[in-house]
């Protein structure tokens, strides 16, 4: 037990867990190039452990493409790093004054492995479009999708029912409690491009029998992933609607049909469904309406001074109604969430705010003042003993 | 005789450093700095024509002068002046660099030939090739990161062609037929009123004059031309508070005369000059200048104080200057060690503080000039660096009083200078900030931490390669030596950890207020991560007893590739490491600089006996 207690409180597993980190982090940063940032971030610092494969377009590529290099991930390290400083503390320091700046670095340095776990764990980023003119109360997912079936026969409200993609990978039939059929995926596609079935002999599905897929004769053909920052999987699926082992009917969905399609509909039981597979959404407890959109440049130039959007923020719960401007390091921050101005399109008629949510912010704060005053005590004391010292 | 040598260099710096100060000659009987100094609006900022000349024939030619016919060298305002008032003569000057062979191919000409030119080529020269370099650069690869090195030089031939035009349509309507330019004007100006009257007459179905109608809209089709082509907006604003939104390019203020039914005087003293210089009447040009100068200068408004100055600091070159004379001290300092160690290592001190001072100058001058903190773009980065790590050493060489300090100050602030100034050839630097990144406050202090934290990084690891160099190659690394250069690096790896900690921790922060979120793993977030996690290790290997003298010198030499990596290799990643960017020449440099510092690295491994200061090894 003391020679493992030892070990975890060495300073050779410090400076060990230091190198692994940078080779992590290099690795990490060099991936991206291929697979962009999410996707490297789930694959290194959200993992135990991480592999790099040799580019194959690289020199010796052919030779050296098939050897994945293993390294620890963030997961492995992080927690490492935490036990580490915590038995070092337990095991060599004693309370002394010329010691307190350390404490206080470590400290903070343990805050922010903690908030940034905290932040990757709980951490939500979407988004919102708006054109001028425009009101929205929900945020978008950029990566996640959901299969709705929206109860639509009462005129004054929707009653939805949102299905993860991640239970449309598993075989089987989803039930759910609010729906008097069964949900059956027949196919699912987490890319996938949607091609006319007559140009596409090789695409079997007959399956399909209603909506879409019938009336335009188009089916999706499943495609690679991708992982480029600018682009979205296609995400589709072949579903059968159930009900007591009937029938009801086979449809294809996909997030690509948007309000430009015609809703995909049906009746069961004297009530009007619409299923469709949409970007997943998330509904706010207030609404948000562009007024204007601007986008200054610098005088003969295409470099962009400053985006700007005024928004006017309607809060039907506390009632209020007030007008807001989001601009370049000035986003809105409300209820939890910050919107900040991201993008924007159609001749600068709309805007897009990118939506963050963090409980965990203010955790990276705390962490710093500690470091930074840990920094500065334990400089000062060292700065002061070279100055006696010389002075001698 | 010591005496008369270290006094012999100092004078010889001296006159490198005052030299600026002559004022410029022109070797011309036109007034060429008069047009120099005038004001103009390109790039989003104000700047003297000598700017907007320089950076232009740097685009072009890479460089900021260049040959006429007879092979005398001429300014990039001279170049300018032909370009656009003279184009039958700039057409036949060899500006263009093109040293891709399949371009100069493309160009049917053969390698030797284009070899004797200096790889450069005239207008004229490229004339006939013109639409197949059209053709060609169409078909270049969208992605400018994958484009093979053929594409860039494409890319970069049909950008400069559409620069040369965009110059040439700044001045003045092109075609050769015109010599009597304020003719013109003002014949436009007594016809525009009927012209425009025509042309209602004629929407509206009314009877209409139709010779004055089609020579208006002749006039007006030029002029639009004029308008959508002009690289430089030459008209100053009708009223100074309208700023540098209210410039204008001359076509957009010969259409405007028609709305204000006035010409704008500038517009006119231009005319007169451009009419002097096609007549080549030298007296008449500079007299033309002279009223127009006092013209432009009262509507520019105050803005013209920082233009004067840029005009200056442009001829002055001071972070030129202070160049060279790194370059003496750092042969002084080495020579200190080995003779003449106090006379030589004075003398290199106060080189250093001249270097120094001249640095700070252009240091501070680009502030002014650009009304930013220090650090906006890489080029400013390099100067900042540099500036920093010189700062540095001389505090350590009052400190220690060895000549170490001015030695590795020499080394950096050359290095530095050096890599700003090929950084610098890609044009203005200084560029008018994107929106996300214009916040003085946080320029201020995160991107100027994080450049400190860069720069003590890079100074830990140059005090080391001098560890090396005069440990393997000399007597001369004594005890004393190796125990101060330890004390030294320690410092300087303390400093460097503080200052990247706070600069990554400030940039966080930052994206925080901004984008709600603290960390993205970027991979420049992740480059000033690494630098900070690497100075951890290097005092934690210290504290922990892992690593003696040696072990540290070797680890400070690593932090030059983490360092390296994060200042320029984050950067390239797209480019470099895709399968075309191999031949990125940036890219190149940075590999030939991390092999260079494996190779310190794998020599200052050699056990002893290889070492020629055995002394000093055998205790650390």
């Amino acid at each position: 037990m003391k020679a493992l207690l030892k070990i975890f409180g060495s300073i050779r597993l410090t400076v060990t867990l230091l190198a692994l980190s940078i080779v992590l982090i290099f690795f990490g940063t060099l991936d991206q190039v291929d697979y962009g940032i999410r996707h490297t971030q789930e694959k290194y610092f959200e993992s135990l452990f991480a592999f790099w494969s040799y580019p194959p377009q690289w020199i010796l590529g052919e030779l050296l493409g098939d050897l994945p290099l293993p390294m620890p991930g963030g997961y492995l390290i992080g927690p490492l790093l935490i036990l580490n400083l915590l038995t070092a503390h337990f095991l060599h320091f004693r309370p002394n004054w010329k010691k307190s700046g350390i404490v206080l670095i470590h400290t903070g340095v343990v805050l922010l492995l903690i908030g940034q776990l905290v932040t990757q764990l709980v951490q939500e980023d979407s988004y919102m479009w708006l054109n001028e003119g425009g009101m929205s109360n929900f945020l978008e997912s950029f990566h996640e999708d959901e299969l709705v079936i929206i109860d639509r026969t009462d005129q004054l409200k929707d009653d939805v029912v949102s299905i993860p993609t991640s239970l449309l990978k598993r075989p089987g039939e989803i039930q759910d409690l609010k729906l008097p059929f069964q949900i059956k995926v027949r196919s699912f596609f987490p890319n996938s491009s949607i091609v006319k079935r007559a140009d596409s002999p090789q695409v079997q599905s007959t399956l399909i029998n209603r909506g879409l897929g019938l009336d335009m004769k188009i089916d999706a053909r499943e495609i690679p992933v991708t992982y480029q920052p600018d682009e979205r999987n296609i995400t589709s699926a072949i579903i059968e609607i159930l009900s007591r082992e009937e029938s009801i009917g086979v449809w294809l969905v996909s997030n690509i049909f948007d309000d430009r399609f015609p809703a995909q509909t049906f009746t069961h039981a004297g009530r009007d469904y619409k299923i469709a597979l949409r970007y997943k959404r998330r509904y706010l407890p207030f609404e948000l309406t562009l007024v204007d959109f601007t986008h200054d440049r610098y005088p003969g130039t295409d470099i962009p001074k400053n985006y700007s959007s005024k928004v006017r923020l309607f809060n039907s719960r506390t009632g209020e109604d007030r007008q807001v401007l989001i601009y370049m390091n000035h986003p809105l921050r409300y209820e939890g969430l910050t919107f900040y101005q991201a993008s924007f399109g159609k001749d600068d008629t709309a805007s897009m705010f990118q939506v963050v949510r963090n409980p965990g912010y203010f955790i990276p704060y705390l962490a710093c003042i500690l470091t930074a005053l840990g920094l500065l005590v334990q400089f000062t004391i060292s700065l002061t003993a070279f100055a006696v010292k010389r002075s001698k | 005789m010591k005496k008369y040598v270290a006094i012999g260099i100092v004078a010889i710096a001296l006159i490198v450093a005052l030299g600026g100060f002559l004022p410029v000659r022109f070797d011309s009987s036109y007034d060429i700095e008069g047009f120099a100094r005038l004001p103009i609006l390109t790039g989003g900022r104000l700047k003297p024509i000598d700017s907007a000349a320089r950076n232009s024939l740097l685009i072009v030619r890479d460089k900021q002068t260049f040959k006429n016919q007879a092979g005398e060298k001429k300014s990039a305002a001279e170049w300018l002046l032909d370009v656009t008032l003279r184009p039958e003569l700039a057409d036949t000057y060899k500006v263009f660099r093109i040293h891709n062979p399949d371009v100069i191919d493309l160009l049917g000409w053969q390698k030797e030939k284009a070899e004797q030119n200096g790889f450069y080529f005239s207008f004229n020269d490229l004339q006939p090739a013109l639409e197949e370099i059209e053709r060609q650069a169409r078909t270049v690869n969208p992605e400018a990161q994958l484009r093979s090195p053929y594409e860039r030089q494409l890319v970069k031939l049909r950008q400069s062609l559409i620069l040369y035009n965009k110059l040439l349509h700044s001045f003045r309507p092109p075609g050769a037929g015109v010599s009597d330019l304020q003719t013109e004007y003002r014949t436009y100006h007594a016809r525009a009123k009927q012209g425009m009257k025509s042309l209602a007459d004629q929407q509206a179905n009314r009877p209409f004059d139709n010779t004055t109608l089609r020579m208006f809209l002749a006039f007006a089709q030029r002029y639009k031309n004029l308008a959508d082509n002009a690289a430089l907006r030459i008209i100053p604003p009708a009223d100074p508070a309208l700023g540098a939104a209210g410039w204008q390019s001359l076509g957009i203020g010969l259409i405007d005369s028609i709305r204000t039914d006035s010409l704008d005087p500038a517009i006119m003293s231009y005319a007169r000059m451009v009419d002097a210089y096609r007549a080549e009447d030298p007296s008449a040009f500079n007299d033309a200048l002279k009223g127009l100068g006092t013209q432009v200068e009262e509507r520019a408004g105050e803005d013209t104080g920082r233009v004067n100055y840029e005009y200056w600091f442009n001829n002055y070159q001071a972070l030129y200057r202070s160049m060279v004379i790194y370059v003496l001290v750092f042969v002084l300092a080495s020579l200190s060690w080995l003779f003449w160690p106090q006379t030589f290592g004075r003398a290199a001190f106060r080189l250093l503080a001249l270097a120094f001072v001249l640095h700070t100058f252009g240091l501070l001058s680009r502030m002014y000039i650009q009304g930013r903190p220090p650090v906006t773009n890489l080029y400013s980065s390099a100067v900042f660096v540099g500036w920093v790590a010189v700062l540095s050493s001389l505090l350590l060489e009052r400190l220690y009083r060895n000549g170490i300090g001015s030695a590795v100050a020499a080394m950096m602030g050359f290095c530095t200078l050096l890599i700003a100034h090929h950084l610098g050839r890609g044009g203005d630097t200084f560029e008018m900030m994107q929106a996300v990144l214009d916040s003085n406050f946080w320029l201020a202090t995160h991107v100027v931490t994080v450049t400190i934290g860069y720069s003590a990084t890079f100074l830990a690891g140059f005090l080391a390669m001098i560890f090396f160099a005069r440990g393997l190659f000399t007597r001369s690394l004594d005890d004393g030596t190796a125990r101060s250069l330890n004390r030294m690096v320690y410092g300087t790896v303390c400093f460097a950890l503080l200052f990247s900690f706070v600069g990554t921790v400030l940039g966080g922060i930052w994206a925080d207020q901004s984008w709600g979120r603290f960390w993205g793993w970027d991979p420049k977030e992740n480059g000033a991560l690494m630098i900070v996690l690497w100075n951890a290790l290097i005092l934690h290997a210290r504290w922990g007893g892992l690593v003696r003298t040696r072990g540290l010198m070797l680890l400070a030499i690593g932090g030059n590739i983490v360092t390296s990596w994060s200042w320029f290799g984050t950067n390239m990643l797209g480019v470099g490491l895709h399968s075309y960017g191999f031949t990125d020449k940036a890219f190149l440099w940075l590999c030939a600089f991390w092999l260079s510092q494996i190779i310190i690295i794998t020599a200052g491994l050699l056990p002893a006996r290889y070492w020629r200061s055995r002394t000093a090894l055998g205790r650390v």
